[in-house]
């Protein structure tokens, strides 16, 4: 099995062929694509007012300024002080509840009309929630977050206990494994765990998109600085901490996507 | 179609020259009075009716019977993986309602768990007893040995042959200890010269363990190779048709005469023939 450490690959995971670690063809092109766009874009900002769309320089400028000051790792810090929270309590509880769902016919038929009551609702829509019991400070947003990731992982976790072969728990009852604790240990979760991690993977990068709108309310971030400079029509700053957003973003999935394999690497 | 009760007969009767073995040696496996029904779409069916047969402490029984006759099904009734609609299986007098360890059950499609290496699946039904961590390791390392997966400890199901996963189903099923393994067209999905290598060594970790063995298949020559009886079942309903006792001494040679009669014999109940000679 060919292993996948391209960055590229990693973005989203929009390309899922089998890659060799490094190919100068794709490299070149990712290059020239980012070239292209960045030639495309200067263009751009030669007849647009700085208002509209600065250059890249003046981005760039602008990204060192802001890191220079110290400016950008206090945001920085700040949002993952909710994002943090927000992405390790909302996976916890959308596997726990996706798994014991998925595994309980009893709990699921209770269940049912309330998941798929809550379920359309977005995370936005809980602001109201999120300000009346955690006030405006970073539990509200984790709380926001928190739900986000919930629903990624509920249905991913619930996808794969559905999916495990009920052989395979015969095979474990056969040799002794009783009780539905012992078999979601020994069994079920091992033998979901490619789309729980799956999940928790799409979760985390849905959790960088909510760090955004769960600062929309006044909790301080990258979110914040992002709608404050918005309102300045500071674009440049803008699209600084976009970059900065992105830059966290890969930084931490291709370090899970790594773990993911380490763990899978049964599969 | 001969009822069922004087199949019985006819077992007893082939049986007569050793029928103080039966007092003598507890019956590890009795299967009384089987029946499963299940709704269809068109009506009823009748999965198995009336099926009884056991299997002596020590001794190699093969089920045969032709496709949809409820093999399958009476193996994983015995197993405790399904409910009968009437009628129990008793594993040394006791009654079989669920799936238990004192079985090792080994399946066609091998189901290993494919997160584990072979080690780590040998390793799964002594997880759960109170084995020593030092004499469980040792445990293991004697089954992968025994059956020939020396250096294999380390690999994922994955990278294996059908073959060799089979071989680490039968040493995860083995290290449970259990009195019975129980097989349900174990060497189905194997090409031929894999089959005929594991059929000898399920033949030496048989005779090295001294298991009682239920084996269930479709292939005649698999059954007159292996067991020390043959139970013959028929179809609609599934039934037991005849009990065979394979008087031929191991290893057994297709090119044997004996062999080929009991072969015909055998051949000649699963195809509904009356009147077939005795061996």
């Amino acid at each position: 099995m060919a292993t996948k450490t391209d960055v590229d690959d990693d973005i989203g995971g929009y390309i899922n062929g089998s890659i060799p670690t490094v190919d100068p063809r794709r490299a070149i092109l990712g290059s020239a694509g980012i070239a292209g766009f960045l030639t495309l874009w200067w263009a751009a900002s030669l007849v647009q007012p700085t208002y509209v769309l600065p250059s890249p320089a003046a981005v760039g400028e602008t990204f060192y300024a802001e890191a220079a000051s110290g400016e950008m790792a206090t945001a920085v810090g700040q949002s993952v002080r909710h994002w943090i929270p927000g992405a390790v309590i909302g996976t916890t509880l959308g596997v726990a509840a996706g798994v014991g769902l998925a595994w309980s016919s009893l709990a699921d038929d209770i269940s049912a009309p309330i998941v798929r009551t809550l379920r359309p609702v977005p995370p936005l829509a809980l602001i109201g929630f999120a300000i009346a019991w955690f006030g405006i400070n970073h539990a509200g947003a984790a709380f926001i977050i928190a739900v986000g990731a919930f629903w990624i992982n509920f249905y991913a976790a619930y996808g794969g206990v559905e999916g495990v072969s009920e052989d395979l728990l015969d095979v474990a009852r056969s040799l002794g494994v009783e009780g539905d604790f012992e078999l979601l240990r020994s069994v079920v979760v091992p033998a979901a765990s490619p789309e729980i991690l799956t999940g928790i993977r799409t979760g985390i990068g849905r959790c960088w998109m909510l760090v955004v709108a769960s600062e929309i309310f006044g909790v301080p971030g990258i979110g914040r600085r992002i709608l404050r400079a918005s309102n300045n029509l500071q674009v440049d700053v803008v699209i600084a901490y976009i970059l900065v957003l992105s830059l966290l973003f890969l930084l931490v999935d291709v370090t899970f996507r790594a773990a993911q394999r380490r763990v899978l690497a049964w599969r | 179609m001969a009822v069922n009760d004087d199949e019985r007969g006819t077992e007893k009767g082939g049986r007569s020259t050793d029928s103080g073995h039966e007092t003598a040696t507890a019956a590890r496996v009795q299967v009384s009075d089987i029946a499963k029904h299940y709704e269809g779409n068109e009506g009823p069916i009748r999965a198995l009716e009336g099926v009884s047969f056991d299997v002596s402490d020590g001794e190699f029984v093969c089920l045969v019977g032709p496709s949809g006759c409820g093999k399958t099904t009476m193996f994983r009734i015995i197993a405790g993986l399904e409910s009968a609609t009437a009628g129990d299986v008793f594993l040394n007098d006791e009654r079989v309602d669920g799936p238990t360890s004192d079985m090792g059950v080994v399946f066609q499609e091998y189901h290993l768990f494919p997160w584990r290496t072979v080690r780590g699946n040998v390793a799964f039904g002594l997880e759960k007893s109170d084995v020593a961590a030092e004499e469980r390791r040792a445990r293991v390392e004697r089954l992968v040995e025994l059956v020939g997966l020396e250096g294999f400890g380390d690999s994922y199901p994955k990278e294996l042959s059908g073959g060799m996963k089979q071989r680490v189903a039968i040493a995860r099923a083995l290290a449970v200890d259990p009195d019975l393994l129980l097989m349900d067209e174990p060497f189905g999905a194997v090409d031929a010269q894999t089959r005929e290598m594991l059929q000898t060594e399920l033949l030496e970790i048989w005779r090295e363990t001294g298991k009682t063995v239920l084996f269930v298949t479709h292939d005649v020559e698999e059954a007159v190779k292996l067991a020390d009886r043959i139970v013959v079942m028929a179809k609609e309903p599934g039934r037991v048709r005849e009990v065979i006792d394979v008087d031929l001494p191991r290893p057994r040679a297709r090119s044997d005469a004996k062999f080929g009669r009991y072969y015909e014999r055998v051949l000649g109940l699963i195809r509904g023939e009356r009147g077939t000679p005795d061996v």
